[in-house]
């Protein structure tokens, strides 16, 4: 989407009480793409809640200690989901108003609210259930949106089950040519995106165990196929893997090529790591979930620590070109303060 | 790593400091000294150049009154230091153990004691090196009757009934299981950290658990060289146990987190409380559990 069609990310994000921020990768700038929401929130007055389902605003990296984190500031009267003593490290001043019992290994979640802006490390449940949980209680409390930031590339909380809308980070982090920052991000989004499944025909779909489907033993696939030979919507209940799509592909090939669908709850449950959904239509294999998420926005980073950059401009146009109808931002590029303005 | 750390040439009774917890520092000679030591190599040759640029470094380190105890060559433009200094700064000790940080590890016998008074039932554990990990040896050593160092594995306690699926073992097949089987816990390892595998593998893995909807229901462990609590809590797992790990500490951290939430369940609903749920996993007596399974039964 051009980049003079749409506004600053708040307002984009008006209507979505529950947001969850997801990166492809580690380092794709989620926890900026966080603190320019903040930010724009802070300027506007407006009273948000935030929790992190891993830690943000942790000085340094868990996994590589020579990059530094962006840091969380929050304002007066923010709401924040962490751990006792992350905040009390943090030495601002807070309030704390519900203990919610959900366990870490860094200890148990807090929800507070902050007395004085400042600087604080974000921890809060890493359960998609607590998470959820935490959410609803910081609405309650009076956050007007929470923001629910994900940890490395980890998808469940944005399930539509926890959450209302979806901001995907992106980068060069991806890869060291352009095109396959572009076509992992267009995966990453066909994934996220995965169509609404019209009323499945009753009669034509079966409905599969989770041993099955996890295990994905081929003999097992081949003789689901023979025993349903009209069938053509499965029913997954819990978790789709690429072992489970490949048996599947292998048994058809077996007997007369047929039109498959399958038919998952929501796209947080779907694991493609090779392969798109797209490639997979071309086989024959059509994904459906039964509940959508809302794609609201798609923020790049066009800088791999340690490694490489690309113009921010053109990664976001190809991008553009690769993913329809879904606005693209680079918050630390001029273009965006443009916007926020 | 379970006995405390005795006291180095502990004082004549009597004389001891008491020491503020709220602001701890090295100890070396003295209480509150703050002196540390530490070792490193730069690759530059041995001289007093290399000496003094060790010096400058550990400066900047924020060590006081820095000092090189010992160095030598290591070879051809390598040089070996062993330092001393002054760290100025203190952590808050106090808060950090008051905040739930802390597991208090348990031995074996209490363990035993612990799981048949709050569980009541036996522990069904499920473990696996995952994905393309050949590596057993860190899931053996915790599972497996064995165990390593003299501390057996969980295998060993009557508490516990293990499934050790073994090395490359796909995640999926692993969540599959561990649903078959009604676990309560996973314990899955990860030795190999080229590229970062262990944190794809790992983080597959509880998101598999998520789409299953089975989170709430499995304490999610994982163990391996470099992993720890704090990337645990990223990768939104409930424990990470890292170098030096003993069973029992895997124990101890399921037993009380089983318990903990065995009390939750029960707090919510009183038609559930107590001993877990003893219609799903067929009715057993606390007394004889895990004592009398068959070989072979604890560890398919």
């Amino acid at each position: 989407m051009a980049s003079d069609s749409f506004g600053p990310l708040t307002e984009l994000l008006a209507s979505t009480r529950r947001l969850a921020l997801v990166g492809l990768a580690k380092n794709t700038g989620k926890t900026e793409t966080l603190a320019a929401i903040l930010a724009e929130h802070a300027t506007a007055g407006r009273l948000v809640g935030v929790t992190s389902i891993g830690r943000d605003g942790e000085e340094h990296d868990v996994i590589d200690a020579r990059i530094d984190k962006p840091r969380v500031h929050l304002q007066k009267g923010g709401l924040v989901a962490s751990t006792g003593a992350l905040l009390r490290a943090s030495g601002v001043a807070h309030e704390r108003l519900v203990q919610t019992g959900v366990r870490t290994p860094l200890g148990e979640v807090v929800i507070a609210r902050l007395s004085e802006p400042g600087i604080v490390e974000v921890a809060g449940p890493s359960a998609a259930a607590d998470v959820r949980a935490v959410s609803e209680a910081m609405a309650e409390l009076g956050a007007e949106q929470v923001l629910i930031d994900g940890a490395i590339d980890r998808r469940a909380a944005s399930s539509p089950a926890v959450a209302d809308g979806l901001v995907m980070a992106t980068g060069a982090v991806l890869g060291e040519e352009i095109e396959q920052v572009v076509a992992a991000t267009a995966n990453a989004v066909d994934l996220v995106r995965l169509p609404r499944a019209a009323d499945p025909d009753p009669q034509e779909c079966v409905a599969l165990t989770r041993g099955l489907v996890l295990n994905a033993d081929p003999a097992q696939i081949a003789a689901l196929l023979g025993e349903h030979p009209r069938a053509s919507t499965f029913l997954v209940e819990g978790a789709l893997g690429e072992r489970f799509l490949e048996g599947l592909l292998g048994a058809r090939r077996e007997r007369a090529a047929r039109q498959l669908r399958i038919v998952v709850g929501d796209p947080t449950k779907v694991f493609l790591s090779r392969r798109g959904p797209s490639w997979y239509a071309r086989q024959g294999i059509s994904i459906e979930v039964l509940r959508t998420i809302e794609l609201k926005a798609i923020t790049v980073n066009p800088v791999a620590p340690q490694s490489h950059r690309f113009d921010s401009r053109q990664l976001r146009e190809l991008i553009a070109v690769a993913v329809a109808e879904v606005p693209i931002l680079d918050v630390l590029d001029a273009s965006y303060f443009a916007l926020a303005k | 790593m379970s006995s405390a750390p005795s006291a180095p040439s502990a004082p004549p009774a009597g004389s001891r400091r008491e020491v503020d917890l709220a602001r701890v520092k090295p100890y070396a000679d003295h209480l509150g000294d703050g002196i540390v030591q530490l070792s490193f190599t730069l690759p530059v040759p041995y001289g007093l150049a290399a000496r003094k640029a060790a010096q400058e470094l550990a400066a900047k380190m924020g060590l006081e009154h820095p000092e090189v105890v010992h160095y030598q060559g290591l070879t051809e433009g390598y040089t070996y230091f062993v330092m001393f200094g002054e760290c100025v700064h203190t952590v808050d000790y106090a808060s950090l153990s008051g905040d739930g940080f802390d597991v208090e590890y348990m031995s074996e016998e209490e363990i035993e004691t612990f799981a048949r008074e709050h569980i009541g039932r036996p522990i069904v554990v499920v473990g696996a090196a995952t994905g393309t990990d050949t590596h057993s040896v860190g899931i053996d050593a915790m599972l497996n009757l064995k165990g390593f160092h003299g501390h057996h594995g969980l295998e060993g306690y009557k508490a516990f009934t293990t499934y050790n699926l073994g090395s490359q073992v796909p995640n999926s097949v692993l969540v599959a299981k561990a649903i078959d089987l009604h676990a309560d816990a996973i314990l899955v390892s990860q030795t190999v950290t080229q590229q970062n595998l262990h944190i794809a593998n790992l983080t597959e893995l509880v998101e598999i658990v998520e789409a299953e909807s089975a989170r709430k229901q499995l304490i999610l462990t994982c163990g391996g060289p470099r992993v720890s609590n704090e990337l645990a809590k990223e990768l939104g797992y409930d424990a990470g146990f890292s170098k030096g790990t003993y069973p029992h500490h895997v124990a101890s951290f399921i037993v009380r987190e089983l318990a903990a939430r065995i009390a939750e369940r029960g707090a919510v609903d009183p038609a559930t409380a107590g001993a877990g749920d003893p219609t799903e996993r067929g009715a057993v007596d606390p007394a004889t559990a895990g004592a009398g399974d068959p070989p072979g039964a604890g560890n398919a």
